[in-house]
């Protein structure tokens, strides 16, 4: 069984990978003729960011208890010009992060006392995201048609990613009007890592936790029926289209539609649910699991977005962007983001913007002990219940076109700095500093 | 649902035949302020919307795969 399941996994990055070569490889053109480079010089993008969150509601101890987090993200985007109409682009990544709530995937194994509004500090209190991507895109002679394709990889403690993709844009009418396809592939896999009190229920020679060695008290007699989860994968694929149009000579918009099908493990296996209808246990102050969070094994999304922007005048730029989402687990969202770039200077920009979010519930969410054990499907993950969401951020550009200050042989294009902070009114506040630095190498 | 997802291409369309922009005359729809994308600075901020939020996708950010997220 596991040798036919490699095979399949095998069978489909082989399918994957053919998929990258022949976009890679479609459109090569052999007329001469005298053109503009797509890109004239090798740009460097240095991306990082600070995030912060606060909650009360984490989904690791079924919905309620510390949710915070940390991290720290730093990103390189090398895209490197091959010959007139061929671009390379490097993107690696690492993200760092600190957790309170994976923290308490094992309450118990810092040095006080476990209790979900506790973080403890242990091995799982903190992890990494590392990611690479390498693409390419080729334009046609006249510009007018550009076939892309990347692959990328990423990995975390418990989770492997290989991605695939592939797009296809097409202007007309005077470069006035844009329509482009894209389709990607991504197959994951997860580590499962259960909360210990399920994984671990007795004496384990491979695990420091030892249940038999702590006092439980509530019922005592805690025997959870827990089926451990029989998949490791995760597969998804999804298919975009886009639009875009030249309005007036001040004004363009856009529409996106992309349709996502994801399958196989869905739900994350070290999330605790706790039921409404079986007597609760305890370690310390904290709540054993009943269960781990079910959901189904697929998940069917639609997203439509639009975008408009108005040039104002030399001073002001308003840009909008508006998001319609469903999908099959009964959750509908509404996005809203407004931004009014203002020029100071020659060289710099200020940009506020405001974000509005709001969403409804997955058919499959309660919150903490409002589950019953006879359900099939259940989360206390408070990501899927239903909330609205603010977001108000400022930003500033430095831009410099002639590219005056150096650092080695780059040149310095812009920097980008922007503050953002994010308020849930189910409770949870975010705040993200970001900046990013353009080199050129002229 | 199906409403909601047509009628902001079908104006689109129809709007796309009202003029043509000469090249020269794209100073301001040119501005880099005028892109129709996210800001590339802004990345890690959809990546983390995706990470918290239900809806993905329509924003040139993820739309599901690469992360053990929704």
């Amino acid at each position: 069984m596991v040798a036919i399941e490699i095979n399949m996994n095998m069978n489909k990055l082989v399918a994957a990978s053919l998929l990258f070569f022949v976009f890679a490889g479609y459109g090569q053109d052999t007329t001469q003729v005298y053109k503009k480079r797509v890109l004239e010089y090798t740009e460097v993008d240095f991306l990082s960011s600070y995030y912060s969150q606060d909650g009360n509601n984490a989904a690791v101890s079924g919905g309620r208890g510390n949710e915070e987090l940390t991290d720290f993200t730093a990103t390189y985007v090398i895209s490197i010009p091959l010959n007139d109409d061929d671009i390379l682009s490097i993107d690696a990544g690492i993200s760092a992060y600190t957790s309170a709530s994976t923290s308490n995937i094992n309450p118990w194994d810092g040095d006080g006392a476990g209790d979900a509004f506790v973080a403890s500090s242990g091995e799982s209190t903190s992890d990494s995201w590392k990611n690479i991507t390498g693409s390419y895109s080729h334009s046609s002679d006249d510009r007018n048609e550009i076939w892309s394709a990347k692959l990328s990889l990423s990995k975390e403690y418990d989770y492997f990613s290989f991605g695939v993709g592939g797009g296809y844009t097409k202007l007309f009418n005077e470069k006035n009007t844009e329509l482009s396809v894209n389709a990607n592939i991504y197959l994951d896999s997860w580590t499962l890592l259960y909360p210990v009190e399920l994984s671990a229920p007795g004496p384990d020679e491979d695990d420091d936790f030892d249940i038999t060695q702590f006092t439980i008290t509530g019922n005592t007699a805690y025997n959870p029926a827990f089926t451990p989860i029989g998949s490791e994968g995760r597969n998804s694929y999804s298919v975009g289209f886009g639009f875009s149009q030249i309005l007036t000579k001040k004004m363009q918009g856009s529409l996106a539609l992309d349709f996502v099908q994801q399958e196989g493990l869905l739900s994350t296996p070290f999330q605790r649910v706790y039921f409404g209808d079986v007597e609760d246990s305890f370690i310390q102050n904290f709540h054993l699991a009943d269960d781990i969070e079910r959901l189904p094994d697929t998940r069917f999304k639609v997203a439509v977005g639009g975008r408009l922007n108005y040039y104002i005048n030399q001073t002001f730029v308003l840009r909008t962007y508006y998001r319609y989402y469903t999908d099959d687990w009964g959750i509908s969202s509404n996005t809203v983001n407004v931004e009014l770039p203002i020029k100071l200077l020659d060289k710099f920009t200020v940009y506020p913007s405001y974000r509005y979010y709001d969403q409804t519930a997955a058919d499959y969410f309660a919150g903490y002990e409002q589950h019953l054990s006879t359900e099939e499907f259940y989360t206390s993950d408070y990501d899927l219940s239903d909330y609205s969401a603010n977001q108000f951020g400022f930003g500033i550009t430095y831009t410099d076109i002639f590219t005056e200050r150096r650092v080695f042989k780059f040149g310095l294009k812009s920097i980008d700095l922007k503050y953002n902070t994010y308020k849930r009114d189910s409770g949870l506040n975010a705040n993200i500093i970001s900046v990013a630095f353009k080199f050129v190498k002229d | 649902m199906k409403k909601k997802i047509l009628l902001p291409f079908s104006i689109l369309v129809f709007m796309s035949s009202c003029v043509v922009v000469k090249e020269y005359e794209k100073v301001n729809i040119n501005d880099p302020d005028m892109i129709l994308a996210s800001r590339k600075g802004e990345r890690n901020l959809l990546t983390f919307q995706s990470y918290r939020e239900a809806a993905v996708g329509a924003n040139g950010g993820k739309t599901g795969g690469g992360c053990g997220c929704n």
